[in-house]
């Protein structure tokens, strides 16, 4: 165990900031990729942003729901992947393209 | 901290982000990644003021080559026009933050990021990917289609992350100052007694490996804690086979481990939570089976047929029915 | 003469000398006749009829079994009646059937219970309309034979909802299961008007019926909640306490009491169809004639009547509403004698004749003989039911013909001798011919309207007796016109009566040939023989003895009447407990001091002997005029029509009459038009103003705030996210400003 090594909130800061960084990343990639899959794939940054940022600050109070919240973040980017992926193929047979823009008649 | 200065900070990280996604000119690439780069050195420093110094030094420098390989892998990631090497990229981004779970201490969490992302998940991705990507055109297949290739309005999309990140950064640097303070040795002490008392099986193991006379179960002498801890180990107070009162220094390796700790407020203070996951996963594989089914029109006597029931009335055949089928 | 001593005597009683004295006061001898609990049946046989009508619908029978039904559980509601009647001690008593209203609270009450209210009065009324109700469903029965099926169960459902509610209406001990009734048999009636729906005229009939009849009924509304508010109560025995003891004069002040006998006759002019809400029972013939002969002849209509005998207190203590009431009556009367003459179709001459008599039932409410007024409606309804139901065999044997100028000789056509008997039987006593059944009960009104003081009485009694001849005339003219003279018919163009036979003579083109009129069969044939009979055996009740008090005029029919809730109409019978109002003066002044005096006496003989001549002479001259124009020399009829109708100055007369006085159109002007009007300036008001401007306009100003934001919604992920993301990152932000702001002001 490696307790002696403080965790101060200069560090917390440092894995605070990383992770708007990543955030934003993912946010601008989601908005200005085209692709349906790079897209999804976009929020899995966003979730893995979100699960440093959690990780980070359960750390920092020596508290441990921060990674049991990384779990059910986890659980529901497999979810997530899972069903988008699924919509994808379904959209896929119908029109094989995976632009976004070529689905817009599912606004109706 | 300054007022302005986390701004410009977002500012120029997200010029370069800019930079990098229209598709200029070898020069304004490398002018992007450069910005980027410094631009993220710069808010590093700005943020810790220093890089060198401290016991945690070691720390420090691999936080940093975590973060660059996470940031500039997510940045490439979203800039890369095949979106295989996008998904290869997220891999990295999945492995540094990885790294960044092991600087953090939370071992179980880094592996399982591991396995479950970068296993399973990336390797579903590849697959989708695989299955429904195509070329641009048939006679030119090495070429991604237009709309890999295009970022779609980058200056909005920036725009957006910007007010975003200044609003994250504008929180981070205001908020800090009211955090409360960091767990000290003290809380930790108390939640690794707290969490090895409930380890029955690993603390007697422990015990019965220091003091083999120790009579178990340990028993408190007036209302003391059984199990505490300090820097140097964890102690348990319990009796002697003579019938004395004694406390136990164990080590502090028999203290409970991450993964233990892990899964002690998994089950102890989110069960419900753990079920809605299962629930949720279980949902999603039902939704996933559903939706990607190839949809097969069975008639009403195949599906009655496929429960081994038969028809209970004989009705009339609906003329309608088949004038549709044969005009189809 | 025996005849005429008897006449005296019962003269004699009529103006009966120290009659208020003998006659017992019962308002506080009311009993609760427990042991009578089997009179429910009464009310629960039309119930059950319907329930199985109801059900044979379901099951959709084919079958007459709806008709058995009905007639059957009214036969057994008639001879609960019977037993009812038999079993009245002659004191008036209260049959709890069920619980209905019961609220009482600090300072008043309020109670409306299913409780029979039994008193000669309601017996009178029971008897007769079960009674007719059981021989005209069997009637009917044949009749409606053509509609088997659906149609028929729906009929029959008619007749046991109407009997249901009739039966509660007269029945009931309180104002409002009267009500009940009241609304009820007007639904029931709406329900057979129109029951050949998918003729227009009958649809219109019906909504006619019941908007004119809604118009009373708002009337009797108004009425039972002034009565209420003024006197606690609407349950007619405890009113009658109430009015008669005057405690309700203690803090009373208003005009309630000169206001309730106007909201009530507002009511009875509606349902019994009397000026100026007339209009409806002629149409309301589209019906089934059974329908007419039961609803519109001999029972509903007159439930005013019945209002009025039951609620007569209050008429007595705002005498001048009595005074109305025979005017209009009297007038009706003439209005629609004068109609009824000019017409061509027998079954509207006999509605016109119903409208007619019941003006002389109220006339005879308003000139206080309220005996007379219950006589006329008892033997009315024999009589007219049984001049229907010819009718209504008529048609149906002659495929809806009812134009007396293409029927004739009906008397010689094997199959039609019981109908035209009948119908002669019928037409006698409309006529009032001596000795039957009319021509008593139409005296004791007339003789009446000579002795009782008021404004016009006299001239009024002459009107009366004016138009005695034109009903004389008008009758005789169907008779003779229909049943006499030669051989000849054409059958009507269309199946009037539901009468279907056109796959044999085709009668739409049959002038007599190949059409061979569809004579009645038993159950029409015993029907209207029976009431045909009653219609003559009416009479006899007028000498039968009272069985309270030998001296009362009008026999049983009085004696029906006098422990009732209408005996302040009895000849001689003072009211108690009320002040004495000029015309309670003129009425004791009349009845008790001397009946010798000049306001008895017509022609220097006593009123009601004089009458017996006078009404006599003026019936069979009205039917010698009938016989002359209509069956010695019919060409005299049309020579006398055209001589009328080419002088200008006599021209309108018989042109106004054969447009029914254009009373219809009258109210198309009147009320119709303004109110089409003003309907459509109130649609345009909505359509523009409120939907257009209103509604819409406001409506439209979200949709032209939406078109700026329309783009948004393109369809495109993107440009989603964008402002989902966007939107998000700017409330962070403004969040963050804002503790900003708070942290400066908590740190200043």
């Amino acid at each position: 165990m490696m307790l002696a090594v403080a965790f101060g909130q200069l560090a917390l800061v440092h894995y605070l900031l990383l992770s708007g960084v990543l955030f934003t990343v993912g946010l601008v990639g989601f908005l200005c990729r085209r692709n349906l899959i790079v897209m999804f794939l976009c929020t899995e940054l966003m979730f893995q942003a979100a699960g440093i940022a959690f990780v980070a600050a359960g750390r920092y109070y020596f508290d441990f729901s921060g990674q049991v919240f990384v779990i059910f973040i986890l659980t529901v980017a497999a979810a997530e992947a899972a069903l988008a992926l699924a919509l994808v193929v379904l959209l896929y047979r119908r029109r094989p393209s995976l632009n976004a823009e070529d689905w817009r008649d599912l606004r109706e | 901290m300054d007022g302005v200065l986390p701004y410009i900070e977002c500012f120029a990280l997200l010029a370069s982000l800019y930079l990098l996604l229209g598709r200029g000119s070898r020069a304004t690439r490398a002018l992007g990644i450069l910005g980027g780069l410094g631009s993220l050195a710069w808010i590093y420093v700005a943020a810790g003021e220093s890089i060198i110094g401290g016991e945690g030094v070691g720390r420090e420098v691999l936080f940093m080559i975590f973060g660059v390989i996470a940031v500039s892998a997510a940045v490439r990631m979203i800039t890369h026009s095949r979106p295989v090497y996008s998904a290869i990229y997220f891999v990295f981004v999945v492995l540094s933050s990885a790294g960044l779970f092991l600087l953090l201490e939370a071992e179980f969490m880094a592996f399982a990021l591991v396995i479950v992302y970068a296993g399973a998940v990336l390797i579903t991705y590849m697959f989708v990917l695989m299955l429904a990507q195509q070329a641009s055109s048939p006679d030119n297949i090495t070429e991604a289609p237009e709309y890999d290739r295009v970022a779609r309005e980058p200056a909005a999309a920036v725009t957006v992350g910007f007010i975003f990140l200044t609003a994250v950064f504008g929180a981070i640097y205001q908020g800090v100052d009211r955090l409360p303070p960091p767990a000290g040795e003290i809380e930790k002490n108390i939640a690794r007694a707290e969490v090895l008392e409930s380890l029955t099986k690993q603390l007697r193991s422990s015990i019965e490996e220091v003091e083999p006379s120790f009579q178990w179960p340990p028993e408190a002498d007036g209302n003391q804690n059984i199990v505490f801890a300090d820097d140097e180990g964890i102690y348990v107070i319990g009796k002697t086979d003579a019938g004395d009162h004694q406390t136990v220094r164990l080590g502090t390796s028999a203290g409970p481990r991450n993964t233990q700790f892990v899964g002690w407020d998994l089950v102890g203070r989110f069960p419900a939570s753990l079920e809605l996951a299962g629930v949720i996963l279980l949902l999603a594989m039902f939704g996933a089976v559903i939706l990607a089914r190839r949809q097969i029109e069975h008639g009403e006597d195949d599906l009655r047929a496929a429960v081994g029931m038969t028809r209970l009335f004989d009705y009339e055949e609906d003329d309608s029915s088949d004038e549709e089928g044969s005009s189809a | 003469m025996i005849l005429t001593s008897c006449f005296n005597s019962m003269i004699m009683a009529a103006v009966g000398d120290g009659l208020p004295e003998t006659l017992p006061v019962k308002m506080d001898e009311v009993r609760v006749a427990t042991e009578h609990w089997w009179a429910g049946f009464i009310l629960y046989m039309p119930l059950i009829s319907l329930a199985l009508c109801g059900l044979c619908a379901a099951m959709k029978v084919k079958s007459k079994l709806p008709a058995w039904i009905t007639t059957g559980s009214l036969l057994t509601s008639f001879i609960f009646s019977l037993l009812l009647y038999f079993d009245y001690s002659g004191t008036p008593e209260l049959i709890p059937i069920l619980s209905w209203i019961n609220l009482d609270w600090e300072g008043g009450s309020f109670a409306a219970n299913f409780t029979f209210y039994i008193d000669s009065l309601s017996l009178l009324w029971v008897m007769f309309v079960t009674g007719l109700g059981t021989l005209i469903a069997f009637y009917a029965s044949e009749y409606m034979e053509t509609d088997l099926g659906k149609g028929y169960t729906r009929f029959f459902s008619g007749v046991s909802v109407f009997l249901f509610a009739m039966v509660a209406l007269v029945l009931g001990d309180n104002l409002l299961m009267l009500y009940l009734g009241w609304e009820g048999v007007g639904f029931a009636s709406y329900w057979l008007i129109g029951y050949y729906y998918q003729r227009p005229a009958a649809v219109a009939a019906a909504k006619k019926a019941f908007i004119m009849n809604r118009i009373g009924d708002l009337g009797l509304a108004l009425a039972i909640y002034l009565i209420w508010a003024t006197f606690g109560t609407i349950q007619y025995d405890e009113l009658m306490t109430v009015v008669a003891d005057g405690s309700w004069k203690a803090g009373y002040e208003g005009w309630a009491i000169d206001l309730i006998p106007w909201f009530l006759m507002l009511a009875a002019f509606g349902k019994s169809a009397q000026i100026p809400l007339y209009v409806w029972l002629p149409d309301a013939m589209e019906g089934p004639t059974p329908v007419s002969a039961l609803i519109h002849a001999a029972t509903m209509v007159t439930a005013g009547i019945y209002l009025v005998a039951r609620t007569y207190e209050f008429f007595l203590l705002a005498p001048e509403s009595l005074h109305v009431l025979a005017w209009i009556g009297g007038l009706t009367a003439l209005l629609a004698a004068t109609i009824g003459m000019a017409q061509y179709d027998i079954k509207r001459i006999m509605a016109y004749s119903t409208v007619s008599q019941l003006g002389y039932m109220f006339l005879g409410l308003g000139v206080l003989s309220t005996y007379g007024a219950a006589y006329h409606v008892f033997t009315h309804a024999f009589f007219k039911a049984a001049l229907f139901l010819t009718c209504g065999t008529i048609m149906h044997g002659f495929a809806g013909q009812l134009d007396l100028r293409k029927l004739s000789g009906l008397l010689k056509i094997p199959g039609w001798r019981i109908t035209s008997i009948a119908m002669l039987i019928g037409c006698l006593c409309l006529a009032g011919f001596p000795f039957t059944s009319g021509y008593f009960s139409k005296d004791a009104i007339l003789a009446e309207a000579f002795i009782t003081q008021g404004p016009g009485f006299e001239a009024l009694g002459w009107i009366a007796v004016f138009t005695a001849f034109l009903t004389a005339y008008y009758t005789f003219r169907v008779w003779f016109r229909v049943c006499l003279g030669k051989v000849e018919y054409e059958p009507g163009d269309d199946d009037h009566g539901g009468d279907d036979h056109g796959d044999d003579h085709g009668h739409g083109h049959g002038h007599g040939e190949g059409f061979h009129p569809h004579a009645p069969r038993f159950a029409m044939n015993f029907v209207m023989a029976a009431i045909a009979i009653g219609a003559l055996v009416a009479a006899v009740p007028y000498f039968m003895p009272n069985h309270a008090d030998e001296k009362l005029a009008g026999g049983w029919v009085a004696d029906m009447v006098h422990d009732s809730t209408a005996r302040g109409g009895l000849p001689g019978l003072d009211r108690h407990g009320v002040p004495l109002s000029e015309f309670d003066a003129h009425h004791a002044d009349g009845h008790h001091d001397d009946h010798g005096h000049a306001h008895h006496t017509l022609f220097g003989m006593d009123a009601h002997t004089a009458m017996y001549v006078i009404s006599g002479v003026v019936g069979s001259l009205g039917i010698i005029l009938a016989a002359w124009l209509h069956l010695f020399r019919r060409e005299d009829a049309d020579r006398l029509r055209a001589a009328l109708m080419s002088r200008w100055w006599i021209a309108w007369l018989p042109r106004a009459m054969e447009h029914k006085w254009y009373v219809d159109e009258f109210y198309l002007a009147l009320i119709r038009t303004p109110l089409w009007i003003s309907s459509h300036v109130m649609y345009a008001f909505d359509r523009y103003i409120i939907d257009g401007v209103l509604v819409d306009g406001i409506a439209r100003i979200p949709r032209m705030i939406a078109k700026w934001f329309q783009p948004l919604h393109n369809g495109i992920l993107h440009s989603y996210a964008v402002t989902m993301a966007g939107g998000v990152a700017l409330i962070v932000l403004l969040m963050i400003l804002f503790l900003q702001f708070w942290n400066v002001g908590g740190a200043g």
